[in-house]
């Protein structure tokens, strides 16, 4: 199992980002997290959904939306969060499903793909993807937008 | 379709330790004011959760394999709030009594 606190920096731990840190075109760390049974069923009481998930030709299916709570992992890991982060945007895509009823070992890989300051705030777009380490099955793919107060 | 949740600060807290976050404009009232919000404000990405979980009933296996959120975040989710969600016909719209938190398109691709 693989909490996203395991792998995520959280904001206080480390001196936080600056805006003039962020390179557009940099790529981000691979991540590597396994989700289990636990965090398919935590995750799903946390949004209000049902903790055995959705049943898909037999199979209970996570919520696909559980790689939320993993996104920001990709980011952070290169460059830790600053106290006072806001989202701004989020696109997800999905194309396979994660099993609920078993472990699935994810690698997930990023770019940052843009800068801009917009009305005074400083934002960050940075994209994301996601596939499964056994056999490289694409699971969903994300771009991101988020504004951090430095 | 639509669904209404009433947030709560134990829902935001809850929906923090699985994100695994230290943010404290999620958590810490005086900070949130701070920075021109009502109260802490939910994470966005659990309001996106609510209406993950609605796409799944509405379009069910398809959504897995080709379903799609792209949502702008609009406004703050404080706790008391009851967050309306909306969707229908592809548009995706989450609000509060205060206005808009969150607009987009759910549905699927192709």
């Amino acid at each position: 199992m693989t909490r996203p606190s395991d792998i995520k920096p959280r904001e206080g731990d480390l001196p936080g980002s600056k805006f003039d840190d962020f390179e557009i075109g940099a790529k981000l760390p691979e991540t590597r997290f396994t989700i289990t049974p636990d965090i398919v069923a935590e995750y799903a009481r946390a949004v209000e959904s049902d903790p055995r998930g959705f049943e898909i030709d037999g199979k209970r299916a996570a919520l696909p939306s559980v790689l939320f709570v993993y996104l920001m992992s990709v980011f952070y890991r290169r460059y830790p969060p600053a106290q006072g982060g806001i989202m701004a945007g989020n696109r997800m895509a999905f194309f396979s499903p994660i099993w609920a009823d078993e472990d699935t070992e994810i690698v997930g890989t990023g770019q940052v793909e843009e800068k801009f300051t917009k009305k005074g705030r400083n934002y960050i777009r940075y994209s994301a993807v996601f596939h499964r380490a056994d056999n490289g099955q694409k699971i969903a793919e994300a771009v991101n937008t988020s504004t951090f107060p430095n | 379709m639509n669904k209404k949740y009433p947030i709560t600060q134990e829902m935001i807290d809850r929906y923090g330790v699985i994100n695994g976050d230290n943010d404290i404009i999620h958590y810490d009232h005086d900070y949130a004011v701070s920075r021109g919000f009502k109260g802490p404000i939910a994470h966005g990405l659990m309001v996106s959760g609510y209406a993950i979980d609605m796409a799944c009933r509405k379009w069910g296996k398809d959504f897995f394999y080709k379903g799609e959120i792209d949502v702008r975040f609009r406004g703050p989710v404080i706790p008391g709030d009851t967050v309306d969600i909306v969707i229908d016909d592809g548009s995706l719209v989450a609000s509060v009594e205060d206005g808009e938190a969150l607009v987009g398109k759910i549905g699927l691709r192709g």
